[in-house]
């Protein structure tokens, strides 16, 4: 049981991490740069949001499996498949909750003024400067929600993490899974001490998430 | 080097165009028009928010956009103080981390002012440890003009900075900023729709209309150009100057404020003798009069000498000389029945109540060397 939550929390841990300079680099090309294409970028960040979880899993099996171009190029290159590791199952849960983290990070980032990081430019600071001065101090509480809720989100991912990879007790098993597990195999004791886990978790969560939401507005 | 900063910009959007060439002088140049006429947006093209379509951009006769020589210099190259109508303050600053802020990004050798005296100068100095959240309008228009000031700009440029303020904060800022321009020298290009805040302030005026130049000179003389008259609504059209406590008569109600040469008779104020006030007289509250007027309720009758007449869409502005420049709005009729010509002795009829009386919350009073 402890198994589970320890590769839950590492799995979502290292998910966040691969997704928060990704969204923060992302929203900052779709918001403040407005750069050509930043539709089709954003419709493309947001697609994860609106596919099934099993088509993203199956995708990436597709990609990284043993026939797959990436899996075949990893496997000269570094003699490791991806394929039913944690770290496939982190990857998994990055693509599933990188559209709630973008989309609360550009949020976050709408609500700076402009004219506010336009002042900061007349008075010398070169873009780099504004953005770690003026957006990011600004918009930290949006982003640090953003990165809240796609945690959140990659705890709880399944469907796409069975899929590519797999359900190994100890090694890819998180507690979606676990719960899983033992529900197909009747033994709803354990089932719901897991689940009593996860609604904690997530109401823990989703406090916070909610407070620095509130507090972003102020 | 005669004109300090000259322009011809081109900039199409897709249902409006900015084409228009200027040569601006030292001093303070005011760009007038109505709303959406583009003056913001040849504000930004100077300060290099936009980048325009084409032309050139010549400070000194240094080009900070050139499309042939392909320079486009970045904002924060141009060496500008901007300001915008709502100041746009760093939320997560002191009034002091503000201030500091592009002085600290200003090298040593260029710069020109110190934050504290910029403080003295515009009466922020007891505010320079509280946040900024909390700040008047007035305060946050004054702390944005010692920010901007801070990096010891080559120019000043402000976007309608008084558009947000309530006509006491309105004035006292007019007050401000004729200081910095007097004290420190700095040019500014002031972005206005309002004729009272360009006569008050500047001594050129750039009048714009969809995009286009309609006139470009002397204040007094554009704001009597026939193609300004279209876009200028000159009802509203008020005189805004500062002028000095003399005497405050409790017992009458009523106070003497030195105004150029001469001395009004305004309604009482709690300011104290001798304290500099911001003061506005209505154009159309100004009665001529030929000779000393006879007895009449109106408590001033200043003698005054006509400068200048220009008779637009159907008003007679009559420029008047008291030591200070002021205007008086007549019908022509009028003028033409009193024979008014330039150089007559007139004087000014108005009541004491006509003068509206400002006082600055702290007064501008420390001079910089």
């Amino acid at each position: 049981m402890l198994d589970a939550i320890v590769v839950s929390l590492q799995v979502a841990l290292v998910a966040t991490l691969i997704n928060l300079p990704i969204a923060l680099l992302l929203s900052w090309l779709v918001v403040k740069r407005r750069i050509r294409g930043a539709f089709l970028l954003d419709i493309l960040a947001s697609l994860p949001l609106a596919v099934p979880p099993v088509v993203v899993g199956y995708m990436l099996l597709l990609m990284f499996g043993r026939r797959g171009p990436l899996g075949r190029a990893l496997e000269a290159a570094l003699e490791w498949e991806l394929v039913f590791t944690w770290f496939a199952a982190a990857l998994a849960a990055a693509i599933v909750s990188f559209p709630l983290t973008a989309r609360a990070i550009m949020v976050a980032m709408q609500g700076v003024d402009e004219r506010i990081e336009r002042s900061a430019r007349s008075l010398g600071a070169g873009p780099l400067r504004v953005i770690f001065t003026i957006t990011l101090p600004l918009a930290y509480r949006g982003i640090l929600a953003g990165v809240l809720l796609g945690f959140v989100r990659a705890v709880s991912e399944f469907g796409a993490t069975i899929v590519v990879a797999g359900n190994i007790p100890g090694k890819t098993q998180t507690l979606p899974l676990a719960i899983y597990q033992n529900v197909q195999l009747g033994r709803d004791g354990e089932a719901l001490s897991l689940v009593s886990i996860s609604i904690v978790l997530a109401i823990a969560a989703l406090a916070v998430h909610n407070w620095l939401v509130a507090r972003a507005h102020r | 080097m005669k004109h300090f900063l000259r322009l011809n910009v081109r900039k199409s959007y897709r249902d409006f165009v900015l084409d228009c060439e200027a040569e601006f002088d030292a001093g303070v140049t005011a760009v007038f028009g109505p709303s959406g006429c583009g003056k913001t947006t040849l504000l930004d093209c100077v300060a290099g928010m936009t980048s325009p379509d084409g032309g050139e951009i010549l400070l000194q006769g240094a080009p900070l956009y050139s499309s042939t020589d392909r320079v486009d210099l970045a904002p924060e190259r141009r060496r500008f103080g901007y300001v915008f109508q709502h100041g746009a303050l760093f939320p997560h600053m002191t009034v002091r981390e503000n201030v500091m802020y592009g002085y600290a990004l200003t090298p040593e050798a260029e710069r020109r002012f110190e934050p504290d005296d910029l403080g003295g100068l515009l009466g922020i100095s007891h505010l320079m440890e509280r946040g900024v959240k909390n700040l008047s309008g007035g305060e946050r228009q004054r702390v944005a003009l010692a920010r901007a000031l801070a990096v010891s700009p080559r120019a000043l440029l402000l976007d309608e900075p008084l558009a947000s303020l309530d006509a006491a904060n309105r004035a006292s800022i007019l007050t401000y900023l004729r200081h910095v321009s007097d004290q420190l020298g700095t040019p500014m290009v002031y972005v206005s729709h309002s004729l009272s805040e360009v006569m008050a302030l500047a001594s050129n005026t750039l009048a714009l209309s969809e995009g286009r130049r309609v006139a470009y000179g002397p204040t007094g003389e554009v704001m009597a150009h026939p193609g300004v008259a279209q876009i200028a609504d000159y009802s509203t059209l008020e005189n805004i100057l500062e002028a000095e406590v003399v005497n405050v008569d409790d017992a009458t109600g009523t106070s003497i404020l030195g105004l150029g040469d001469t001395e009004l008779v305004g309604p009482p104020t709690d300011a104290v003798p001798g304290e500099r006030v911001t003061i506005s007289i209505r154009a159309g509250d100004i009665i001529l009069s030929l000779g000393v007027p006879p007895k009449t309720s109106a408590r001033n009758a200043a003698p005054s000498v006509i400068r200048e007449l220009h008779e637009v869409s159907g008003r007679m502005l009559v420029y008047l000389d008291v030591g200070e420049r002021l205007v008086a709005e007549v019908t022509p009729a009028s003028a033409s029945e009193l024979g008014l010509r330039i150089g007559q002795d007139v004087h000014l009829v108005f009541k004491s109540n006509s003068i509206l009386v400002f006082k600055s919350e702290t007064g501008p009073r420390t001079v910089l060397e």
